[in-house]
């Protein structure tokens, strides 16, 4: 499947469980938001309604504009072209929302001579936010130990945990990461997973951006992808992958059962391939209990039964026409 | 304003700060200091007076004798706010914690003006503690020399290290004016420091030397050593007052307009 303009999936018929996007109260709504760097358009007119309540999901290849469009979003680099509002606010006047938003921007960037404490005394005394937000977003970051120690003897990883503690301190509506999950060990995004949905649960809504596809997935119920600066698919995660290639893997006791198991999908208008001791079928899910009545009134008995679904990867190059060495590239790569 | 000022008063109290700036702004004046008293000698020797390598004590017995060293080398603590300020404001773009601060501070006049203040009180409290350490100094040694120290404690001695402290500040804060600017300007500690330092010391005494003999009496860094010995050979006090009020006016506008427009 290939999309050439910007793709919304229409959810008001699914069970899905976030608002559809309805554009007028979403925490972040932009119009046709462009930059230009002298010759290069690094964000070109896209248009994005994110729901509120979600973990919004912000891919793209390096380079796509990703990290600009959050600038923009922020108030730190002005727009050329367009408009966009941050909960109800003109990107024009980032004082006006910026209070209730928290942010980590690209790579963690702190004071290394300051400890982690005073490091987030910075922006507070800054932000004139509460003093005792600290302690508690320390807490939640699980850094409340190394808090007194300084940030230069910190890992990347607690670096990382130190950025999304900075971002919550205002006590957000509205949480924009960058990359927060570069330099995690396993339990360290899992963790990191643990907090933004826990950041959903409380009604804040986030937005994420990474290049880890898989993570996006786990993490996150609403998507944004991103190609040369422009939006090519935003919508529930459940949507973009329903909308791909599913299929179902039926496994015969008896080998010998293949062929006939094939005609009985081939009559049912389901296209099937015989793939060593398995038949591929492309159908949806729910044509996988059709299949097991079916050989069960043929006389056919089924030693496994697998729905399969396209992964956000998969999905991902669909619609931006990758070839097929990108997948690493976009795994890899550091956007 | 505050918050970007107490905010900033946190950074400055990391100890690179503190050190550098404090060991720097400290030794100078009390270096100056030692060694004037130290090297004193009772008659005129040289050029027999203190534009030569030695005082007299006669010039040192002077209400203004209390502060000769310090007042000698307050353009060297204007030199070192101009590289403290190059450096903070720089340094948030190297460093890349710029981004960090206009989130939680976007009003970004606001953001510069608390900042900028409160390198103007960090740099304030450098001058008043190096010409206190100084004015110590100079009690303790004045008499093991025999320096008579009456006309320090008069009220026209009194005035002269107020008035001593004044200039050496207004010029700290003016040189810091210049910094601030170049750091905005070439977000690189790296360069601006050395810009900095290589306009106010050799480039423009080239130019003044070789160029332009009468720029001594419009160019900025004639203007602040004039500002800061309260006035001297190449400008009047006043005029180097009025004159650098100008051009840290038209700077500092320039700075806060590009830095509002400026994509961080």
């Amino acid at each position: 499947m290939r999309f050439h303009a910007a793709m919304t999936v229409d959810t008001s018929d699914t069970d899905a469980p976030f608002p559809p996007a309805t554009g007028a109260l979403g925490p972040i709504v932009a119009s046709k938001l462009s930059k230009r760097y002298r010759e290069v358009l690094a964000v070109d007119g896209v248009d994005i309604d994110l729901p509120a309540g979600v973990v919004g999901g912000f891919v793209g290849p390096n380079g796509a504009g990703k990290t600009t469009t959050i600038q923009l979003l922020l108030g730190l680099v002005r727009p050329t072209g367009g408009t966009a509002k941050v909960l109800g606010e003109s990107v024009e006047h980032p004082e006006r929302y910026l209070r209730r938003v928290g942010a980590l921007i690209e790579a963690p960037s702190f004071y290394p001579a300051l400890s982690g404490r005073r490091n987030l005394e910075v922006l507070t005394r800054l932000g004139r936010l509460e003093k005792s937000r600290i302690d508690e977003v320390l807490a939640l970051v699980e850094l409340t130990e190394r808090a007194d120690h300084r940030v230069k003897t910190y890992s990347l990883g607690m670096k990382q945990r130190l950025g999304v503690a900075a971002a919550l301190l205002p006590d957000p509506e509205l949480v924009i990461l960058d990359e927060p999950t570069n330099g995690l060990d396993p339990a360290g995004i899992r963790e990191m997973r643990s907090v933004m949905r826990g950041l959903a649960d409380r009604g804040i809504t986030v937005l994420v951006s990474s290049h880890l596809l898989r993570e996006i997935e786990a993490i996150c119920d609403h998507l944004m992808m991103i190609d040369h600066g422009r939006i090519v698919f935003q919508g529930p995660i459940g949507g973009l992958l329903d909308a791909q290639h599913t299929g179902v893997v039926a496994r015969p006791e008896h080998r010998e059962d293949l062929e006939k198991l094939a005609a009985l999908c081939s009559a049912a208008g389901k296209p099937a391939r015989i793939d060593g001791d398995v038949l591929r079928v492309t159908a949806g899910e729910d044509w996988a209990a059709e299949l097991n009545r079916q050989a069960f009134g043929a006389g056919i008995t089924l030693r496994g039964l697998e729905v399969t679904r396209a992964t956000l990867e998969e999905a991902f190059f669909a619609i931006t026409d990758a070839d097929s060495d990108a997948p690493d590239s976009v795994e890899e790569q550091d956007s | 304003m505050w918050g970007a000022f107490s905010s900033e008063w946190v950074k400055l109290q990391r100890r690179s700060m503190l050190g550098w700036g404090f060991g720097a702004g400290l030794f100078f004046p009390v270096l100056a200091t030692i060694l004037t008293i130290e090297r004193a000698v009772r008659y005129p020797t040289f050029s027999g007076d203190h534009h030569g390598i030695r005082v007299t004590y006669a010039t040192l017995e002077q209400p203004t004798g209390l502060v000769h060293g310090v007042v000698d080398v307050s353009s060297l603590i204007g030199l070192v706010s101009l590289c403290l300020f190059a450096a903070a404001f720089s340094l948030e773009y190297s460093q890349g914690t710029l981004r960090n601060l206009l989130v939680r501070e976007p009003r970004r006049t606001r953001f510069l003006g608390g900042k900028f203040l409160a390198l103007v009180l960090f740099i304030g409290l450098i001058v008043i503690i190096a010409v206190g350490i100084s004015v110590a100094i100079a009690f303790a040694l004045a008499p093991g020399k025999g320096i008579s120290t009456a006309a320090w404690t008069s009220s026209t001695g009194v005035n002269d290290m107020l008035q001593a402290i004044l200039h050496a500040f207004l010029a700290a804060v003016l040189y810091g004016v210049f910094g601030a600017a170049l750091g905005v300007l070439l977000r690189s500690p790296a360069v601006s420091i050395p810009v900095a330092v290589a306009y106010f010391l050799p480039i423009e005494a080239i130019i003044t030397g070789a160029i332009w003999s009468g720029g001594s009496n419009w160019l900025p860094d004639h203007l602040l050593v004039a500002l800061a010995h309260g006035g001297n050979g190449d400008a009047t006090y006043s005029h180097a007052l009025l004159m650098l009020v100008i051009y840290a006016a038209a700077v500092a506008a320039g700075i806060v307009a590009l830095f509002r427009a400026r994509d961080a």
